[in-house]
């Protein structure tokens, strides 16, 4: 019995020791990290967005996406300037109430991809913002490299939202993320009287360059 | 104007200089048995050795020639420091081949004469027949060096300058040289005279050159050469190292200097050298590489011991050398301005950029109280600050409206609610909110009931109704 019981013994420190390779160093480091705004995402994402690369917001409309945005936007511009590259269909007084300061965001309509992601170059080039979001259009290899690069030199993060990452994105990405609304949650009452009160997000990490993929993480947007 | 540096012979020069050589004739080979001659100076030239016989021909033509063997990394090395010392004549150095550099005077403080006189001074330690002379263009001021040291020539003075010289100038081969002679031509000046098209047509396209040659005009641009970073750290005369760990913390140390060099600059290092000098005069070098190009100190160490694992040195290390051969663009370069305070200067440059993109607009926001969803926030200048005002609220987390485009859209009704939008079933509804504004005005009244609605498809929309048409105004994400 005696040796049975050592093995286990020495299976149990070795699996220990595993688990502290696979897990630790790799949950705790967090730097180059940007906080999403969200603990629970930031935890499943090693600490949070990483500086210098692209990440992708992905779902369908009425995904949450756009909230976790907002709440990346508003850590970005208490201390510095963020750009948000899109269509005009943004709304900022949700953005303001979601703690975005208006005054260090500059927004960017853009009508075409391409241009889209000429202005990602040129307000990656200035060097200026600390994160610049655009939507997750169709894209060749070589544009998503070269964005890639320069969040890298700028040391910016470079937030891409959309239905889902294109196989260049995805490929140049280095986290992805996939969102949804679990539950919509109704203020009490009935008619006029009932409001929106907010929803419940569940979050899927498919791609991180730090950690494992496959962390889920529930959130409340409310 | 241009200024030519020329060293006649210039790897017989070094050689000679290197072996402590005075003897004339004298010749250069590639290999000390069995190689081929690749220079030699005049007096061998006069004897009847050639560049590119066998040794054993130029031997015994130059009647028993002391032979030389050429050091490629020695003379790269020291042309190159002799670039480096010109430098600080010109900024602008063009390196044609290793013992021939033109410089670029335009703008540079001083006569023609004085920038010969730097020229010299700057070449001074290296102890070599330097000869400098000035030029309107390329060819010229090469040619000019071959005229007498210190020469200067400008445009108007070319084409006398360059008529008495012989044909060798125009460094043809041998052949085309002597077909040119058959014809009466000996000198730059009979070339020149000649009529260009049917010279050109005799001897083909490359004949156009040579004549532009012989009247003195060089089409060929100036090419500067590119600034290349040099990262390296080395460590001599601290003693010798005959322990192992001795020379890992040596290495720990240099890696350490090496990293920080290389974040300053932005870069990561791929290809690493290092060079160990020993006391018995042995010289080695290890190169490792990098899979991924790194500026991590740990990183460089581990790889560089995996690479010295088993090599052994005959008499302890007095020296150490570490040079990042191969440089990759990483990280940020130390920036003067944070994200935080972004260059003004940068910024207003960017916005400038983006407006000359047609259809593109950057705007700010300024919020403003209304009743509808789209006037409640304004579009303005972007302002260029330094320092905007801090932002006090923390903010809540809040669900996020998408404005889209207004789009008709089919409801059915049931209950006074909405039960159908298009062909999507609404599941929960919230509303309606009644906006009724401007009502005194005939073109500008709004009167809306608007709705939250959670469609079957988990899509979450604002609609309203405006008269008896329904509209999405947009989507909660």
């Amino acid at each position: 019995m005696a040796p049975a019981a050592d093995a286990a013994q020495t299976f149990a420190s070795l699996k220990a020791g595993l688990d502290v390779r696979a897990a630790g160093p790799i949950v705790a480091a967090t730097t180059g990290a940007f906080s999403s705004g969200f603990p629970d995402l930031d935890r499943v994402l090693a600490g949070g967005f990483i500086r210098g690369s692209i990440a992708t917001l992905e779902g369908p409309p009425s995904s949450g996406r756009t909230a976790i945005l907002a709440r990346a936007l508003a850590g970005a511009t208490r201390g510095g300037f963020a750009a948000v590259v899109d269509d005009g269909t943004l709304y900022p007084p949700g953005l303001h109430d979601a703690g975005v300061a208006l005054g260090r965001l500059l927004l960017v309509e853009a009508p075409t991809p391409l241009a889209m992601a000429r202005c990602t170059d040129i307000l990656l080039r200035s060097r200026a913002f600390s994160v610049v979001t655009l939507p997750a259009v169709s894209l060749r290899g070589t544009f998503w490299s070269r964005l890639a690069a320069l969040a890298q030199k700028s040391d910016a993060l470079v937030l891409a939202l959309g239905s889902h990452a294109t196989t260049e994105l995805a490929y140049f990405a280095s986290t992805r993320v996939r969102c949804g609304i679990e539950r919509v949650l109704w203020s009490d009452g009935d008619g006029i009287l009932r409001e929106l009160a907010g929803y419940e997000i569940a979050t899927h990490v498919l791609k991180h360059r730090r950690g494992a993929p496959g962390g889920i993480a529930h959130l409340r947007v409310a | 104007m241009l200024l030519c540096v020329h060293i006649p012979a210039f790897h017989l020069e070094l050689a000679r200089q290197t072996a402590g050589c005075d003897a004339s004739p004298c010749l250069l080979a590639d290999k000390a048995d069995r190689g081929r001659v690749l220079e030699l100076d005049e007096r061998a030239y006069e004897l009847g050795a050639r560049a590119g016989q066998t040794v054993l021909q130029a031997c015994v033509a130059a009647g028993g020639a002391p032979v030389l063997v050429h050091d490629s990394d020695h003379s790269r090395a020291i042309w190159d420091d002799m670039l480096d010392a010109l430098d600080a004549v010109s900024p602008l150095v063009d390196d044609a081949a290793p013992g021939t550099a033109f410089l670029e005077m335009r703008g540079c403080d001083g006569a023609p004469a004085d920038w010969i006189a730097r020229a010299h001074t700057a070449l001074a330690a290296f102890d070599l027949p330097v000869r400098v002379a000035a030029g309107p263009n390329k060819f010229t001021a090469r040619a000019a060096t071959y005229v007498r040291d210190r020469c200067i020539c400008d445009a108007e003075e070319a084409p006398q300058l360059l008529a008495p010289l012989k044909l060798e100038v125009l460094a043809l081969d041998t052949a085309t040289i002597e077909r040119l002679r058959l014809l009466g031509i000996q000198t730059l000046g009979e070339l020149a005279r000649l009529p260009h098209g049917p010279f050109v047509r005799r001897f083909g396209k490359e004949a156009a050159r040579w004549h532009q040659y012989a009247r003195g005009i060089d089409p060929a641009p100036f090419r500067p050469r590119p600034y290349t970073l040099q990262i390296a750290a080395a460590a001599y005369g601290e003693g010798s190292a005959a322990q192992e760990e001795q020379v890992y913390f040596a290495l720990r140390v240099l890696a350490d200097r090496i990293c920080a060099d290389l974040g300053r600059a932005g870069k990561a290092v791929a290809l690493l050298r290092t060079t160990f000098e020993c006391e018995n005069g042995d010289i080695r070098a290890v190169e490792a590489g990098f899979a991924q190009a790194t500026g991590d100190p740990r990183t460089i160490v581990d790889i560089l011991r995996a690479k010295l694992e088993g090599l052994t040195f005959e008499s302890p290390i007095t020296g150490l050398r570490l040079e990042a051969i191969r440089l990759e663009e990483c990280g940020s370069a130390a920036m003067l301005f944070a994200h935080s305070q972004p260059d003004p200067h940068a910024l207003g440059i960017a916005l400038e950029r983006l407006r000359a993109i047609n259809g593109v607009q950057p705007h700010s926001v300024q919020l403003r109280p209304a009743h509808r969803l789209e006037d409640r926030f304004v579009y303005g200048h972007p302002e260029v600050t330094r320092d905007p005002e801090e932002c006090t609220t923390r903010g809540s987390i809040a669900p996020q409206l998408r404005l889209l485009p207004m789009r008709e859209v089919a409801v059915n009704i049931r209950g006074n609610a909405p039960a159908k939008v298009d062909t999507k079933t609404v599941v929960t509804c919230a509303g309606p909110w009644r906006l009724d504004e401007c009502w005194f005005e005939e073109n500008n009244a709004v009167a809306r009931d608007e709705y939250d609605v959670l469609l079957d498809d988990g899509m979450l929309c604002r609609i309203y109704r405006q008269g008896e048409r329904w509209y999405v105004r947009g989507t909660y994400d």
